[in-house]
């Protein structure tokens, strides 16, 4: 972080256009600076699994890891898993934020639907959900219903939290301007109060992103049945470590890249929005 | 209230102000006020006076709960496109451009395409925003957020101009230009304007009557007629408006003390 924030910051940048090859190099260098920690890390893994300090079966080395990952790829097992672990995330996870988005618009717009759900989800919120997993699987068995239903819930509450205060904090000289202007009740919800809490609904969805991603996985490691958490599994009831390993490392590329595409997504949709021109680093 | 023909009858209102926590307040007491058609009136007080509380009752934004607002022999029940509305943080809709904020009240009126893009392109122009039309608000500074918020308001042609200290948010500079536009484009549209603020050289360089309001609970106090010649470059520097800001600049002071103590006792 310091080495970016240097890079930004550095006085003797030499103006005018000859720079621009000089800026290009800086903004590569940028770039590999944040990516040097990982690098490091995978080194520093590297060298302590090969320094006979513990043995492969404890750690296999990040290279061979590397290798499994490759020829799981190479052979299919990989995408396979990847898309089972996706389609369930994704479900799940456009289920809870559609029923959340809804439950928190009742929320703030009907006082029977805040009655009944303020509490519940107050109550619901920091509760964790898998405890209902034992449930889930009497109810919905163990296939993926019931795995992109235990998603589905872990990612309502931050969505319907995100919506109500969203909705609340819309000002009211905007909602006013809007009546003034001749909006009936029902534009007044969808031409004005959505459109000007999204960029908070929006971050409640960013939040749900990768609760999605963990509720999935680790289901798939309670019950099984393909995808990374059950492959990972079944690894390391084979005592296969390489396999458990490649299945973290799968895990972590993958989420790191839908969470980005996430807010590469938030730039586009959200580009009226100050923020917009805002770096994210998550 | 069968009298006359003013345009805008304020009779005896009063309005308690609750909050969601703490004591209530009254924030007007007893306002009766009168403005007639084509008027610009400013509405001058300490903050806190209850002067904004009266537009938005006007406006129909918030109900009256003593008293009776009539507009045009209409008792007012809501908001309404014969009131346009323009408030001090612009109230833009940020997701939208420029042209899409003004043309979102055309939009809810009975008017083709064309005349809808027309009129929204005539209102940008008016009021200096052309070639700004694809602009986001926050791509925009202070100044041309609120010149594309009258524009907006504007385009609905209300025959009244609610306007919220529309320039309190604005630089000194800014808020000068602004003042001097708005009175141009008041001449060339004629509108009933009722103009809330605190500054008292901008209530008498703008209006021709400036109603002084009490410290809280809000009430009329005075009204001065501020006739001068607008167009006069010199304006601000003559005596004779020199002399009118001083004499309201008195009946002020007394109330922001007032309004002063009140909250720091």
């Amino acid at each position: 972080m310091a080495r970016r924030d240097n890079g930004v910051t550095t006085p003797e940048q030499p103006p005018g256009g000859r720079s621009a090859g000089l800026r290009m190099v800086r903004q590569t260098l940028r770039t590999a600076a944040y990516g040097l920690p990982v690098v490091a890390l995978l080194i520093a893994w590297e060298t302590f699994a090969r320094s006979g300090a513990v043995t492969m079966f404890i750690l296999p080395p990040a290279s061979a890891v590397a290798e499994r990952i490759w020829a799981d790829a190479a052979a299919g097992d990989l995408w396979r898993n990847i898309l089972t672990t996706m389609y369930r995330a994704f479900s799940g996870f456009l289920l809870g934020s559609l029923i959340g988005v809804a439950i928190g618009i009742g929320i703030s717009r009907n006082a029977l639907a805040r009655w009944f759900f303020d509490p519940i989800i107050s109550i619901g919120f920091p509760m964790p959900k898998v405890a209902f997993l034992p449930v889930i699987i009497l109810w919905l068995g163990v296939f993926d219903v019931s795995k992109i239903a235990m998603v589905t819930i872990e990612v309502l509450f931050p969505v319907v939290t995100a919506t109500v205060i969203g909705l609340q904090g819309v000002n009211r000289s905007v909602i006013w301007s809007a009546r003034n202007l001749g909006a009936s009740q029902r534009q007044l919800l969808w031409h004005v109060m959505i459109p000007a809490a999204f960029p908070q609904i929006f971050t409640g969805i960013q939040v749900a992103l990768p609760i999605a991603l963990i509720v999935a996985v680790f289901t798939e490691m309670a019950m099984g049945g393909y995808g990374l958490g059950a492959s990972m599994m079944s690894a390391s009831r084979l005592a296969d470590s390489r396999g458990v390993f490649a299945g973290i490392v799968a895990i972590a590329l993958v989420g790191y890249c839908v969470v980005k595409l996430m807010g590469l997504l938030r730039r586009r949709v959200l580009i009226w929005h100050a923020e917009a021109v805002m770096p994210s680093t998550v | 209230m069968t009298e006359e023909n003013a345009q805008i009858v304020v009779h005896g209102v009063s309005q308690v102000y609750r909050p969601p926590a703490g004591r209530e307040v009254l924030a007007l007491s007893d306002v009766s006020l009168e403005v007639q058609g084509r008027e610009f009136i400013a509405l001058l007080g300490p903050s806190g006076c209850g002067k904004s509380t009266l537009l938005y009752l006007i406006g129909g934004f918030l109900p009256t709960q003593q008293g009776s607002i009539r507009v045009d022999g209409k008792p007012v029940s809501g908001p309404g496109p014969d009131r346009g509305i323009v408030f001090q943080d612009f109230a833009l809709f940020p997701w939208k451009t420029v042209r899409a904020n003004v043309l979102y009240g055309l939009e809810r009126m009975d008017l083709s395409r064309h005349e809808r893009e027309r009129r929204a392109q005539s209102f940008i122009d008016m009021v200096g925003l052309g070639g700004f039309e694809d602009s986001y608000p926050s791509q925009l500074s202070g100044g041309m957020k609120q010149r594309a918020a009258i524009a907006r308001t504007l385009a609905i042609d209300p025959t009244i101009l609610l306007m919220d200290e529309p320039f309190g948010a604005l630089d000194s500079q800014t808020r000068r230009l602004m003042q001097s536009e708005l009175l141009s484009i008041w001449q060339r549209t004629p509108k009933t304007v009722i103009f809330v603020t605190h500054d008292v050289q901008e209530a008498v360089f703008l209006a021709g009557r400036v109603a002084v309001m009490s410290a809280r609970p809000g009430c009329i106090k005075a009204i001065v007629e501020t006739q001068f010649d607008k167009a006069d470059p010199h304006l601000l520097k003559s005596p004779d408006f020199v002399n009118k800001v001083d004499e309201i600049w008195n009946l002020v002071r007394d109330e922001a003390i007032v309004a002063q103590t009140a909250r720091h006792p």
